[in-house]
Protein backbone atom coordinates (compact mmCIF):
# COMPACT_ATOMS: atom_id res chain seq x y z
CA UNK A 1 0.00 0.00 0.00
CA UNK A 2 1.48 3.65 -0.54
CA UNK A 3 1.83 5.29 2.25
CA UNK A 4 -0.16 8.56 1.98
CA UNK A 5 0.93 12.00 3.57
CA UNK A 6 0.11 12.20 7.24
CA UNK A 7 -1.75 15.58 7.17
CA UNK A 8 -1.06 17.54 10.48
CA UNK A 9 -1.92 21.21 10.69
CA UNK A 10 -2.54 23.45 13.67
CA UNK A 11 -4.69 26.43 13.28
CA UNK A 12 -3.05 29.60 15.14
CA UNK A 13 -3.57 33.28 15.71
CA UNK A 14 -0.95 35.71 13.53
CA UNK A 15 0.20 36.59 17.06
CA UNK A 16 1.03 33.03 18.28
CA UNK A 17 3.28 32.58 15.02
CA UNK A 18 6.80 33.61 16.72
CA UNK A 19 6.33 31.44 20.34
CA UNK A 20 5.16 28.40 18.21
CA UNK A 21 7.66 28.88 15.95
CA UNK A 22 10.51 28.87 18.67
CA UNK A 23 9.15 25.91 20.27
CA UNK A 24 9.29 23.80 17.41
CA UNK A 25 12.83 24.77 16.68
CA UNK A 26 13.80 24.24 20.19
CA UNK A 27 12.42 20.89 19.52
CA UNK A 28 14.34 19.91 16.44
CA UNK A 29 12.36 20.45 13.63
CA UNK A 30 12.96 23.03 10.62
CA UNK A 31 11.48 24.54 8.28
CA UNK A 32 10.32 23.19 5.20
CA UNK A 33 8.04 25.81 3.68
CA UNK A 34 5.96 28.33 3.42
CA UNK A 35 2.66 27.97 1.47
CA UNK A 36 0.52 31.03 1.29
CA UNK A 37 -3.44 30.67 -0.76
CA UNK A 38 -5.15 33.96 -1.40
CA UNK A 39 -8.68 34.50 -1.39
CA UNK A 40 -11.03 37.72 -1.43
CA UNK A 41 -10.90 38.47 2.20
CA UNK A 42 -7.33 37.94 2.63
CA UNK A 43 -4.36 35.11 2.57
CA UNK A 44 -3.69 31.96 4.46
CA UNK A 45 0.17 31.24 5.26
CA UNK A 46 0.72 27.66 6.58
CA UNK A 47 4.18 26.70 7.68
CA UNK A 48 5.56 23.35 7.35
CA UNK A 49 7.98 22.10 9.47
CA UNK A 50 9.79 18.55 8.85
CA UNK A 51 11.42 16.18 11.83
CA UNK A 52 13.00 13.19 10.30
CA UNK A 53 9.96 11.56 7.86
CA UNK A 54 7.55 13.88 9.74
CA UNK A 55 5.74 17.39 8.48
CA UNK A 56 3.21 19.62 10.47
CA UNK A 57 2.03 23.10 9.57
CA UNK A 58 1.46 26.09 11.45
CA UNK A 59 -1.75 28.05 9.67
CA UNK A 60 -3.17 31.15 9.92
CA UNK A 61 -5.49 34.15 8.34
CA UNK A 62 -4.50 37.53 8.06
CA UNK A 63 -6.23 40.61 6.07
CA UNK A 64 -5.24 42.27 3.83
CA UNK A 65 -3.90 45.12 5.90
CA UNK A 66 -2.50 42.90 8.81
CA UNK A 67 1.28 42.50 9.10
CA UNK A 68 2.90 39.19 9.90
CA UNK A 69 6.18 39.09 11.63
CA UNK A 70 8.89 37.52 9.48
CA UNK A 71 10.25 33.88 11.27
CA UNK A 72 13.91 34.55 9.73
CA UNK A 73 15.28 35.62 13.18
CA UNK A 74 14.74 31.91 14.22
CA UNK A 75 14.76 30.22 10.85
CA UNK A 76 16.93 32.35 8.64
CA UNK A 77 16.33 30.07 5.25
CA UNK A 78 12.78 31.24 5.52
CA UNK A 79 14.01 34.57 3.97
CA UNK A 80 13.27 32.84 0.54
CA UNK A 81 9.90 32.13 1.20
CA UNK A 82 9.02 34.61 2.90
CA UNK A 83 10.14 37.18 -0.15
CA UNK A 84 8.72 35.09 -2.70
CA UNK A 85 5.17 35.37 -0.98
CA UNK A 86 5.29 39.30 -0.19
CA UNK A 87 5.96 39.86 -4.06
CA UNK A 88 3.46 37.60 -5.43
CA UNK A 89 0.79 37.81 -3.15
CA UNK A 90 1.49 41.15 -1.46
CA UNK A 91 1.29 39.73 2.18
CA UNK A 92 3.04 42.43 4.40
CA UNK A 93 5.44 39.99 5.85
CA UNK A 94 7.85 42.07 8.27
CA UNK A 95 11.98 42.44 9.04
CA UNK A 96 12.59 39.45 6.80
CA UNK A 97 16.46 38.68 7.30
CA UNK A 98 17.32 38.70 3.78
CA UNK A 99 14.90 41.63 2.14
CA UNK A 100 14.91 41.19 -2.00
CA UNK A 101 13.00 44.86 -1.79
CA UNK A 102 9.98 43.45 -4.31
CA UNK A 103 12.92 41.70 -6.50
CA UNK A 104 12.59 38.30 -6.36
CA UNK A 105 10.52 37.64 -9.31
CA UNK A 106 10.46 40.04 -12.14
CA UNK A 107 6.64 39.95 -12.89
CA UNK A 108 4.57 42.47 -14.97
CA UNK A 109 1.80 42.52 -12.38
CA UNK A 110 2.22 43.78 -9.22
CA UNK A 111 1.01 40.18 -6.56
CA UNK A 112 0.08 38.15 -9.67
CA UNK A 113 -1.37 35.64 -7.19
CA UNK A 114 -3.33 38.02 -4.70
CA UNK A 115 -7.16 37.75 -4.65
CA UNK A 116 -7.63 40.03 -2.31
CA UNK A 117 -10.72 42.69 -3.06
CA UNK A 118 -9.44 46.26 -1.90
CA UNK A 119 -12.02 48.70 -2.79
CA UNK A 120 -10.45 52.12 -3.14
CA UNK A 121 -11.68 55.82 -3.34
CA UNK A 122 -12.81 56.69 -6.97
CA UNK A 123 -10.22 57.84 -8.73
CA UNK A 124 -10.80 61.79 -9.46
CA UNK A 125 -10.66 61.13 -13.43
CA UNK A 126 -13.92 59.62 -12.77
CA UNK A 127 -13.83 56.62 -15.15
CA UNK A 128 -11.82 53.44 -15.67
CA UNK B 1 49.07 68.54 20.39
CA UNK B 2 46.92 67.70 16.97
CA UNK B 3 48.24 68.79 13.90
CA UNK B 4 47.25 70.20 10.44
CA UNK B 5 47.38 67.07 9.00
CA UNK B 6 45.06 65.13 12.19
CA UNK B 7 42.57 67.81 11.43
CA UNK B 8 42.69 66.99 8.07
CA UNK B 9 42.28 63.22 8.78
CA UNK B 10 39.22 63.81 11.21
CA UNK B 11 37.34 65.63 8.65
CA UNK B 12 37.75 63.02 5.91
CA UNK B 13 36.73 60.72 8.30
CA UNK B 14 33.86 62.61 9.26
CA UNK B 15 32.99 62.99 5.61
CA UNK B 16 33.31 59.41 4.48
CA UNK B 17 30.84 58.53 7.77
CA UNK B 18 28.18 61.29 6.69
CA UNK B 19 28.76 59.91 2.49
CA UNK B 20 25.43 57.88 1.52
CA UNK B 21 25.78 53.94 2.36
CA UNK B 22 25.15 52.96 -1.09
CA UNK B 23 25.53 49.21 -0.69
CA UNK B 24 22.96 46.79 -0.90
CA UNK B 25 21.25 46.36 2.35
CA UNK B 26 22.37 42.64 3.10
CA UNK B 27 26.31 44.10 2.47
CA UNK B 28 25.49 46.86 5.70
CA UNK B 29 23.72 44.37 7.46
CA UNK B 30 26.53 41.73 7.10
CA UNK B 31 29.21 44.58 7.82
CA UNK B 32 30.84 43.01 4.90
CA UNK B 33 33.53 45.97 4.50
CA UNK B 34 36.35 46.73 1.90
CA UNK B 35 34.80 44.04 -0.44
CA UNK B 36 34.98 43.80 -4.06
CA UNK B 37 31.06 42.76 -5.52
CA UNK B 38 31.02 40.24 -8.96
CA UNK B 39 27.88 39.53 -10.61
CA UNK B 40 28.29 36.07 -11.74
CA UNK B 41 25.18 35.13 -13.98
CA UNK B 42 22.16 35.43 -15.19
CA UNK B 43 24.44 33.96 -18.52
CA UNK B 44 26.93 32.33 -17.24
CA UNK B 45 28.86 29.59 -19.57
CA UNK B 46 28.06 26.53 -17.04
CA UNK B 47 24.38 27.56 -16.09
CA UNK B 48 22.08 26.24 -18.59
CA UNK B 49 19.05 28.51 -16.84
CA UNK B 50 19.39 32.50 -15.36
CA UNK B 51 20.05 32.47 -12.28
CA UNK B 52 22.37 35.25 -10.67
CA UNK B 53 24.65 35.78 -8.06
CA UNK B 54 26.11 39.38 -6.20
CA UNK B 55 29.52 37.36 -5.47
CA UNK B 56 30.89 39.77 -1.94
CA UNK B 57 35.22 39.19 -2.86
CA UNK B 58 37.87 39.92 -0.80
CA UNK B 59 41.13 39.03 -2.91
CA UNK B 60 39.97 36.07 -4.43
CA UNK B 61 38.20 34.96 -1.40
CA UNK B 62 34.34 34.66 -1.43
CA UNK B 63 32.76 36.36 1.93
CA UNK B 64 29.50 36.19 0.30
CA UNK B 65 26.64 35.86 -1.51
CA UNK B 66 23.39 37.31 -2.67
CA UNK B 67 21.15 35.17 -4.76
CA UNK B 68 18.65 36.40 -8.19
CA UNK B 69 16.02 34.38 -9.06
CA UNK B 70 13.01 35.47 -10.71
CA UNK B 71 14.10 35.71 -14.43
CA UNK B 72 11.74 33.27 -16.26
CA UNK B 73 9.12 32.77 -13.41
CA UNK B 74 6.22 31.45 -15.46
CA UNK B 75 3.27 30.92 -12.74
CA UNK B 76 2.42 27.31 -13.83
CA UNK B 77 0.61 27.21 -10.16
CA UNK B 78 -1.62 29.99 -11.28
CA UNK B 79 -2.80 28.07 -14.53
CA UNK B 80 -4.71 25.26 -11.66
CA UNK B 81 -7.10 27.72 -11.33
CA UNK B 82 -8.27 27.62 -15.87
CA UNK B 83 -7.74 23.71 -16.19
CA UNK B 84 -9.65 20.64 -15.45
CA UNK B 85 -8.15 19.10 -12.49
CA UNK B 86 -7.09 16.24 -14.32
CA UNK B 87 -5.81 17.41 -17.20
CA UNK B 88 -3.46 19.56 -14.78
CA UNK B 89 -1.17 16.58 -14.97
CA UNK B 90 0.19 17.81 -18.36
CA UNK B 91 0.86 21.32 -17.24
CA UNK B 92 2.53 19.68 -13.98
CA UNK B 93 4.77 17.78 -15.66
CA UNK B 94 6.02 20.88 -17.84
CA UNK B 95 7.15 22.03 -14.52
CA UNK B 96 10.48 20.52 -15.86
CA UNK B 97 12.24 18.87 -18.64
CA UNK B 98 14.39 16.67 -16.23
CA UNK B 99 12.41 15.26 -13.67
CA UNK B 100 8.68 16.03 -15.36
CA UNK B 101 7.59 12.59 -14.50
CA UNK B 102 7.50 13.24 -10.95
CA UNK B 103 6.23 16.53 -11.02
CA UNK B 104 3.22 14.78 -12.63
CA UNK B 105 2.96 11.82 -10.60
CA UNK B 106 3.80 14.31 -7.37
CA UNK B 107 0.56 16.16 -8.76
CA UNK B 108 -1.26 12.52 -8.92
CA UNK B 109 -0.54 11.76 -5.70
CA UNK B 110 -1.73 14.69 -3.78
CA UNK B 111 -4.93 15.03 -5.91
CA UNK B 112 -5.00 11.10 -4.94
CA UNK B 113 -5.02 11.84 -1.38
CA UNK B 114 -7.31 14.78 -1.23
CA UNK B 115 -9.88 12.15 -3.53
CA UNK B 116 -8.78 8.80 -1.53
CA UNK B 117 -7.70 7.12 -4.23
CA UNK B 118 -5.89 4.06 -4.11
CA UNK B 119 -3.64 3.18 -7.16
CA UNK B 120 -3.67 -0.28 -8.16
CA UNK B 121 -0.34 -2.69 -7.61
CA UNK B 122 0.59 -2.61 -10.83
CA UNK B 123 0.22 1.13 -11.32
CA UNK B 124 2.21 1.78 -8.19
CA UNK B 125 5.25 -0.41 -9.27
CA UNK B 126 4.98 1.28 -12.86
CA UNK B 127 5.45 4.40 -10.60
CA UNK B 128 8.23 3.36 -9.24
CA UNK B 129 9.89 2.41 -12.14
CA UNK B 130 10.02 5.59 -13.79
CA UNK B 131 10.82 7.79 -10.98
CA UNK B 132 14.16 5.75 -10.97
CA UNK B 133 14.66 6.31 -14.41
CA UNK B 134 14.18 9.45 -14.43
CA UNK B 135 16.52 9.44 -11.15
CA UNK B 136 19.27 8.00 -13.30
CA UNK B 137 19.18 10.19 -16.37
CA UNK B 138 18.85 13.65 -14.48
CA UNK B 139 22.25 12.41 -12.24
CA UNK B 140 23.96 11.09 -15.53
CA UNK B 141 23.26 14.43 -16.83
CA UNK B 142 24.49 16.30 -13.50
CA UNK B 143 27.71 14.12 -14.36
CA UNK B 144 28.05 15.21 -17.76
CA UNK B 145 26.91 19.05 -16.53
CA UNK B 146 29.71 18.66 -13.26
CA UNK B 147 32.58 17.17 -15.95
CA UNK B 148 32.08 20.24 -18.42
CA UNK B 149 32.09 22.61 -15.68
CA UNK B 150 35.95 21.81 -14.70
CA UNK B 151 36.93 21.10 -18.06
CA UNK B 152 36.95 17.24 -18.54
CA UNK B 153 34.93 17.13 -21.94
CA UNK B 154 35.35 13.57 -22.77
CA UNK B 155 33.72 12.37 -19.31
CA UNK B 156 31.29 14.96 -20.32
CA UNK B 157 30.33 13.18 -23.29
CA UNK B 158 30.61 10.32 -22.17
CA UNK B 159 28.37 10.35 -19.58
CA UNK B 160 25.26 11.87 -21.90
CA UNK B 161 26.05 8.68 -24.48
CA UNK B 162 25.42 6.51 -21.59
CA UNK B 163 22.26 8.57 -20.73
CA UNK B 164 20.92 7.83 -24.11
CA UNK B 165 20.29 4.67 -23.75
CA UNK B 166 18.40 5.47 -20.22
CA UNK B 167 16.71 7.90 -22.24
CA UNK B 168 15.66 5.28 -24.75
CA UNK B 169 14.17 2.91 -22.12
CA UNK B 170 11.96 6.08 -20.72
CA UNK B 171 10.39 6.55 -24.86
CA UNK B 172 9.75 2.35 -25.48
CA UNK B 173 8.09 2.15 -21.73
CA UNK B 174 6.60 5.43 -21.41
CA UNK B 175 6.40 6.63 -24.51
CA UNK B 176 8.41 10.05 -24.37
CA UNK B 177 11.56 10.94 -24.18
CA UNK B 178 11.75 14.11 -21.91
CA UNK B 179 8.00 14.55 -20.83
CA UNK B 180 7.15 11.05 -20.58
CA UNK B 181 3.12 11.69 -20.21
CA UNK B 182 2.39 8.80 -18.29
CA UNK B 183 1.05 9.82 -15.14
CA UNK B 184 -2.23 10.58 -14.58
CA UNK B 185 -4.57 10.60 -11.68
CA UNK B 186 -5.52 6.97 -10.46
CA UNK B 187 -2.74 5.74 -12.03
CA UNK B 188 -0.76 5.57 -15.20
CA UNK B 189 -1.61 5.87 -18.56
CA UNK B 190 0.94 3.30 -20.27
CA UNK B 191 1.47 -0.65 -19.20
CA UNK B 192 4.66 -2.11 -20.97
CA UNK B 193 4.49 -5.85 -20.90
CA UNK B 194 7.13 -7.61 -18.77
CA UNK B 195 8.78 -8.74 -21.88
CA UNK B 196 9.12 -5.10 -22.73
CA UNK B 197 10.34 -4.23 -18.85
CA UNK B 198 12.71 -7.04 -19.22
CA UNK B 199 14.11 -6.38 -22.26
CA UNK B 200 14.77 -2.84 -21.33
CA UNK B 201 16.68 -3.84 -18.81
CA UNK B 202 19.32 -6.22 -20.43
CA UNK B 203 19.04 -2.77 -22.86
CA UNK B 204 20.52 -1.13 -20.39
CA UNK B 205 23.35 -3.40 -19.27
CA UNK B 206 25.88 -1.13 -21.45
CA UNK B 207 24.98 1.81 -19.92
CA UNK B 208 25.60 0.39 -16.46
CA UNK B 209 29.39 -1.06 -17.30
CA UNK B 210 30.17 2.12 -19.17
CA UNK B 211 28.48 4.46 -15.82
CA UNK B 212 30.74 1.93 -13.53
CA UNK B 213 33.64 2.90 -15.48
CA UNK B 214 33.02 6.62 -15.34
CA UNK B 215 32.43 6.44 -11.46
CA UNK B 216 35.84 5.45 -11.13
CA UNK B 217 36.89 8.44 -13.14
CA UNK B 218 34.86 10.99 -11.63
CA UNK B 219 35.99 9.66 -8.03
CA UNK B 220 39.33 8.67 -8.54
CA UNK B 221 41.11 11.21 -11.10
CA UNK B 222 43.56 13.55 -9.68
CA UNK B 223 41.95 16.38 -11.87
CA UNK B 224 38.74 15.74 -10.66
CA UNK B 225 39.57 14.80 -7.23
CA UNK B 226 41.39 18.48 -7.41
CA UNK B 227 38.64 20.53 -8.43
CA UNK B 228 36.28 18.89 -5.69
CA UNK B 229 37.66 17.74 -2.45
CA UNK B 230 37.95 20.26 -0.08
CA UNK B 231 35.85 22.75 -1.84
CA UNK B 232 31.94 24.18 -0.85
CA UNK B 233 32.26 22.49 2.17
CA UNK B 234 28.37 22.31 4.09
CA UNK B 235 29.00 20.93 7.64
CA UNK B 236 26.15 18.55 8.63
CA UNK B 237 24.22 20.98 11.19
CA UNK B 238 24.35 24.23 8.89
CA UNK B 239 22.69 21.62 5.83
CA UNK B 240 19.61 20.74 8.36
CA UNK B 241 19.67 24.53 9.98
CA UNK B 242 19.56 26.11 6.58
CA UNK B 243 16.63 23.61 4.70
CA UNK B 244 19.05 21.65 2.55
CA UNK B 245 17.36 18.65 0.80
CA UNK B 246 18.65 15.57 -1.07
CA UNK B 247 21.84 15.20 -2.42
CA UNK B 248 22.43 18.19 -0.66
CA UNK B 249 21.86 17.33 2.57
CA UNK B 250 22.62 13.92 2.67
CA UNK B 251 26.25 14.49 1.01
CA UNK B 252 26.87 16.07 4.48
CA UNK B 253 25.95 13.32 6.16
CA UNK B 254 22.23 13.62 7.28
CA UNK B 255 20.17 10.54 6.32
CA UNK B 256 17.39 11.99 4.51
CA UNK B 257 15.09 10.11 2.01
CA UNK B 258 12.01 10.94 1.25
CA UNK B 259 11.56 7.80 -0.58
CA UNK B 260 11.62 5.94 3.20
CA UNK B 261 7.91 7.23 4.06
CA UNK B 262 6.83 4.36 1.40
CA UNK B 263 5.01 6.32 -1.07
CA UNK B 264 4.37 4.20 -4.45
CA UNK B 265 5.86 1.10 -4.03
CA UNK B 266 8.98 2.38 -2.15
CA UNK B 267 7.76 0.83 0.99
CA UNK B 268 8.26 -2.78 -0.22
CA UNK B 269 11.58 -2.89 -1.82
CA UNK B 270 14.22 -2.29 -0.11
CA UNK B 271 16.97 -0.21 -0.53
CA UNK B 272 19.70 1.96 1.48
CA UNK B 273 19.41 5.72 2.27
CA UNK B 274 22.81 6.93 0.22
CA UNK B 275 25.06 9.30 2.64
CA UNK B 276 28.56 10.89 2.46
CA UNK B 277 30.28 12.94 5.49
CA UNK B 278 32.69 15.44 4.27
CA UNK B 279 29.83 17.58 3.20
CA UNK B 280 32.26 18.65 0.24
CA UNK B 281 31.49 19.20 -3.90
CA UNK B 282 32.93 15.58 -3.89
CA UNK B 283 30.66 13.92 -1.65
CA UNK B 284 27.69 15.54 -3.26
CA UNK B 285 29.04 13.88 -6.66
CA UNK B 286 29.73 10.99 -4.46
CA UNK B 287 25.89 10.76 -3.38
CA UNK B 288 24.91 11.28 -6.95
CA UNK B 289 27.19 8.80 -8.72
CA UNK B 290 26.03 5.68 -6.13
CA UNK B 291 22.46 7.03 -6.24
CA UNK B 292 22.91 6.07 -10.49
CA UNK B 293 23.50 2.12 -9.68
CA UNK B 294 21.16 2.56 -6.81
CA UNK B 295 18.13 3.35 -8.94
CA UNK B 296 19.17 0.45 -11.37
CA UNK B 297 19.11 -1.71 -8.97
CA UNK B 298 15.81 -0.95 -7.72
CA UNK B 299 14.46 -0.95 -11.06
CA UNK B 300 15.75 -4.37 -11.40
CA UNK B 301 13.69 -5.46 -8.55
CA UNK B 302 10.71 -3.69 -9.80
CA UNK B 303 11.09 -5.98 -12.54
CA UNK B 304 11.55 -8.89 -10.84
CA UNK B 305 8.35 -8.53 -8.67
CA UNK B 306 5.86 -6.81 -10.87
CA UNK B 307 2.29 -7.44 -9.76
CA UNK B 308 0.08 -8.20 -12.60
CA UNK B 309 -3.45 -6.35 -12.92
CA UNK B 310 -5.07 -2.56 -13.98
CA UNK B 311 -2.53 0.65 -13.89
CA UNK B 312 -5.23 2.63 -12.96
CA UNK B 313 -8.72 3.58 -11.36
CA UNK B 314 -11.29 5.73 -13.24
CA UNK B 315 -11.64 9.33 -12.09
CA UNK B 316 -14.78 10.70 -12.60
CA UNK B 317 -16.74 13.34 -10.90
CA UNK B 318 -16.41 16.63 -8.97
CA UNK B 319 -13.43 16.59 -6.24
CA UNK B 320 -14.54 17.34 -2.36
CA UNK B 321 -13.51 20.52 -0.81
CA UNK B 322 -10.51 20.03 1.05
CA UNK B 323 -6.74 19.85 0.49
CA UNK B 324 -3.59 17.52 0.56
CA UNK B 325 -0.26 17.66 1.22
CA UNK B 326 2.25 14.82 -0.82
CA UNK B 327 5.82 14.31 -0.49
CA UNK B 328 7.95 12.83 -2.86
CA UNK B 329 12.22 11.93 -3.11
CA UNK B 330 12.85 13.92 -7.09
CA UNK B 331 16.51 13.63 -8.00
CA UNK B 332 17.49 16.75 -6.57
CA UNK B 333 15.73 16.27 -3.18
CA UNK B 334 12.46 16.48 -1.63
CA UNK B 335 9.78 18.32 -3.79
CA UNK B 336 6.55 18.99 -1.46
CA UNK B 337 2.98 19.48 -3.88
CA UNK B 338 0.04 21.15 -2.36
CA UNK B 339 -3.32 21.34 -3.76
CA UNK B 340 -6.52 22.94 -2.36
CA UNK B 341 -10.14 21.83 -3.84
CA UNK B 342 -13.24 24.12 -3.34
CA UNK B 343 -15.58 21.63 -4.82
CA UNK B 344 -15.40 22.91 -8.38
CA UNK B 345 -13.60 20.82 -11.06
CA UNK B 346 -10.50 23.56 -10.93
CA UNK B 347 -8.65 23.54 -8.37
CA UNK B 348 -8.11 26.89 -5.81
CA UNK B 349 -4.10 26.07 -5.10
CA UNK B 350 -1.56 24.30 -6.13
CA UNK B 351 1.84 24.68 -4.84
CA UNK B 352 4.90 23.08 -5.49
CA UNK B 353 8.21 23.60 -3.29
CA UNK B 354 10.82 22.45 -5.56
CA UNK B 355 14.50 21.12 -4.00
CA UNK B 356 16.07 23.53 -5.63
CA UNK B 357 13.65 26.40 -4.60
CA UNK B 358 15.34 25.15 -0.58
CA UNK B 359 18.96 24.52 -1.11
CA UNK B 360 19.80 28.29 -2.21
CA UNK B 361 20.27 29.30 1.47
CA UNK B 362 22.40 25.93 1.57
CA UNK B 363 23.82 26.72 -1.80
CA UNK B 364 25.12 30.60 -0.89
CA UNK B 365 26.65 28.70 2.81
CA UNK B 366 28.65 26.37 0.53
CA UNK B 367 30.35 29.33 -1.38
CA UNK B 368 31.36 31.51 1.65
CA UNK B 369 35.03 30.66 2.37
CA UNK B 370 35.49 29.49 -1.53
CA UNK B 371 37.53 30.74 -3.88
CA UNK B 372 36.23 32.92 -6.67
CA UNK B 373 37.52 29.88 -9.68
CA UNK B 374 35.34 27.44 -7.21
CA UNK B 375 31.99 29.06 -7.44
CA UNK B 376 30.81 27.23 -10.74
CA UNK B 377 32.19 24.09 -9.40
CA UNK B 378 29.84 24.54 -6.20
CA UNK B 379 26.83 25.74 -7.88
CA UNK B 380 26.91 22.78 -10.26
CA UNK B 381 27.50 20.23 -7.88
CA UNK B 382 23.86 21.14 -6.12
CA UNK B 383 22.72 20.79 -9.47
CA UNK B 384 20.47 23.79 -9.71
CA UNK B 385 17.19 23.27 -11.46
CA UNK B 386 15.94 26.69 -12.22
CA UNK B 387 13.07 25.67 -14.56
CA UNK B 388 11.22 23.77 -10.90
CA UNK B 389 12.44 27.10 -9.55
CA UNK B 390 10.85 29.45 -11.69
CA UNK B 391 7.71 26.76 -11.75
Amino acid sequence: MTEKEVQVVDEIEVGRLLPEVDALRSAGWRIIQVLCVSSAEGCELSYSFGLALAMKSLRFRVAPDVAVPSITALFPAAFLYENEIRDLFGVRIERIGADWMGKVYDVAGDKPFSKVTVIGPRSEGGGV
Amino acid sequence: MSTREDTRREDTRREDTRREDTRPDHARESNIDGTSIIPFGPQHPVLPEPLHFDLFLRDEKVVGAIPQIGYIHRGLELLVEKRDYTDYVHVAERICGICSFMHGMGYCEAVEGMLGLSVPDRGRWLRTFWCELERAHSHLMWMGLAADAFGFESLFMAAWRARELVIDVAEETAGGRVIFGSAIVGGVSRDPSDETLARCMKALKPARDDIRKLSRVMLQDSTVKHRLEGVGVLSRERAYELGAVGPMLRASGYDYDVRRRGYAAYGEIPFETVVEESGDCMARAAVRIREIEQSFAIMEKVVAGMPAGPVSVPVKGMPPVGECFARLEQPRGEVIYYVKSNGSRNLERFRVRTPTFANVPAMVEAMRGSSLADVPTIILTIDPCISCTER
